[in-house]
């Protein structure tokens, strides 16, 4: 156990540097002169202000110098500040960051609910129609695109039936952002879930509790769910990160103030501190969230525990 | 974005049986298979149809489409779907069933090249990885284990920051996006085949590095990864429209259908035709694949045949 969570987090240590390394060396890969670039769309720029630039964030020095400057800003919290209004990196970062974890918290909440009850009746059920409906459902939901899900959903329910605001940030507008995202997210935890359950179903110990006359809810619930449940909760740790990386489209659709929607919009501006500071906190986030959902999954089966 | 239940690996798909004979006769035989998993399956052969479908309309888009895609005026500003505009006409007076025509070819292109990209440089990775073992084998999987833990959303729009907006950028950021996933199949492939005795008695035998891994290796991992390709191709077409629809990837008047849903977006009040069908384009598309994927995935794997 001990062992495991060393490597565990010796690994996380690695990614996240390589990652600095990456984060630090990416302004080097635009092709063309990154500092023209990013002032290209602010006039009256004068040579030597982006001379000064260029000085200012180290563009001159050698590379390895340049990354060990960074290094040092970045572990004293320093992200740098942005191109366009000179905010800190960091600040605006952190304002919006709890957004975003609350719309992937939200839809992960959805998904792993829709999407556990379908795969469980489906594999009960197992080639009934109601399987059939189900897997067709899922298998429809997979090949949705969360943005055209997102749009027609703000149709229907903001447009039409005006339930919801259009756009905004209060509770009511998580709603349809956190379903987009829940939904199509459900659809493949519904296909695991299914797979999972059909393979339990089939054990010894489950014809065994059934043999010696438990009651049916008994064995559906204390034994096969919890013997089906461990793959899935692997994977509940893979699809945060694929929930993380859907709200960055959602918050999109939805005018969802958070750090997808901002990174976007530093795209476009070649805003590079910001985009480079968003990178670096992603990778910080989705890492940590995957370590400690791994670590839920090694308390939850004693298998690895006590390894 | 890759596979949506992730469950991949390469023991999963890895072809069953393999009992000796000329490598002509197993690929035959491999040929059969794929026949055999396409048609003796519903959900494949219907993936199979749309997948022609949308081959012929690429192709032959200049005969079916009714007027040009760019063509603004073909009719009146936003026209519901009648007789003379299938699908109504958008803000320009294009005709929309022309443009989500046209649109079909750059969606093949997206397909082709992205996973084009994914897929010679993922196979040659994990092919190098799993045959060359030691330091060369650990160098190359910790680091395509540091870019899988970025997740593809991350290594995409990192990708699309650095080259620029564009359709040909957002393709090659797509593809780039998804090599560590392939690269982490194809390794896992070659590792179950370099201990299977064909592998062993050509290495007995003295052959050389490069016959080895691309006589005796090479066609063996092929048959897994023409799934994981399979799939991959809706991962790339709804990772590019997500682009595309963000604004990062294919510029207007392009017919590309993620940048047509974001062009529509300011009239979806007023015309809500202008976002179905070029979603609905990008579902059946993605669909496809994904039924053609998994069919071919269930008829290699006999494991998943019997439930």
């Amino acid at each position: 156990m001990t062992q495991y969570l060393i490597r565990r987090i010796f690994s996380a240590i690695v990614t996240i540097f390589v990652t600095t390394i990456a984060v630090s060396m990416l302004i080097h890969l635009v092709p063309g002169d990154p500092v023209q670039i990013m002032y290209a769309q602010s006039q009256g720029t004068t040579p030597e202000q982006l001379e000064e630039v260029r000085r200012s964030l180290g563009l001159d020095r050698p590379l390895v110098e340049q990354y060990v400057m960074y290094m040092e800003r970045v572990l004293q919290g320093d992200l740098g500040h942005t191109i366009r209004g000179e905010q800190p990196v960091l600040d605006l970062l952190l304002a919006r960051l709890p957004n975003t974890l609350l719309l992937a918290g939200s839809a992960l909440l959805i998904a792993v609910a829709i999407g556990m009850s379908f795969g469980f009746i489906a594999a009960y059920r197992r080639g009934s129609w109601v399987d059939t409906g189900l897997m067709t459902a899922a298998i429809l939901g997979v090949s949705m695109p969360h943005f055209w899900l997102g749009l027609i959903l703000l149709f229907f329910f903001a447009v039409q039936l005006q339930w919801f605001p259009v756009a905004g940030n209060d509770l009511e507008n998580l709603v349809l952002p956190a379903v987009t995202l829940g939904v199509t997210n459900a659809a493949i935890i519904a296909r695991l879930t299914r797979s999972s359950m059909i393979d339990v179903f089939d054990q010894d110990f489950i014809r065994t509790a059934r043999a010696k006359g438990l009651p049916r809810a008994t064995v559906l619930y204390q034994h096969a769910l919890r013997a089906g449940l461990v793959p899935i909760v692997t994977m509940i740790g893979l699809q945060f990160t694929y929930m993380m990386g859907g709200a960055i489209v959602v918050e999109n659709v939805f005018g969802w103030n958070g750090v997808g929607r901002m990174a976007i919009q530093a795209i476009f501006q070649r805003d590079y501190p910001l985009i480079q500071g968003f990178i670096l906190m992603f990778a910080v986030v989705v890492v940590t969230i995957s370590i400690i959902l791994d670590l839920i999954y090694v308390w939850l089966d004693p298998r690895i525990r006590y390894d | 974005m890759t596979d949506g239940d992730g469950a991949i690996t390469g023991t999963d798909i890895a072809p069953a049986s393999r009992s000796g004979g000329t490598i002509r006769r197993r690929r035959r035989g491999t040929l059969e298979r794929f026949t055999r998993a396409v048609f003796g399956n519903r959900g494949a052969a219907a993936g199979f149809v749309l997948v022609v479908v949308l081959g012929t309309v690429a192709l032959f888009a200049p005969w079916i489409a009714p007027f040009d895609s760019d063509q603004m005026g073909a009719g009146g500003r936003l026209i519901p779907p009648d007789a003379t505009h299938w699908f109504g006409t958008d803000e320009f007076g294009r005709d929309m069933f022309s443009r989500v025509v046209y649109g079909a070819r750059l969606t093949i292109q997206v397909g082709v090249i992205a996973v084009g990209i994914s897929l010679t440089v993922g196979l040659l990775l994990g092919l190098v990885g799993g045959y060359a073992g030691g330091l060369l084998e650990k160098l190359l999987m910790r680091s395509v284990d540091v870019l899988f833990s970025f997740t593809e959303t991350l290594i995409a729009l990192a990708a699309v920051a650095v080259l620029g907006p564009s359709l040909t950028n957002a393709m090659i950021a797509v593809g780039i996006a998804a090599i560590p996933f392939y690269a982490r199949v194809a390794y896992s492939v070659t590792l179950v085949e370099r201990n299977r005795p064909y592998f062993q008695a050509a290495y007995a035998a003295g052959a050389g590095h490069l016959r080895l891994l691309f006589r005796h290796l090479l066609p063996n991992i092929i048959p897994p990864m023409i799934v994981v390709a399979t799939l991959g191709v809706s991962a790339a077409v709804l990772a590019a429209a997500g682009l595309s629809f963000l604004g990062l990837g294919a510029q207007p008047p392009s017919p590309e259908w993620g940048s047509m849903l974001s062009a529509g977006r300011d009239y979806f009040k007023q015309a809500p035709w202008i976002m179905l069908y070029p979603g609905l384009a990008i579902m059946l598309t993605v669909l496809a694949f994904n039924l053609l994927g998994d069919g071919i995935r269930e008829a290699l794997d006999p494991r998943q045949r019997k439930t």
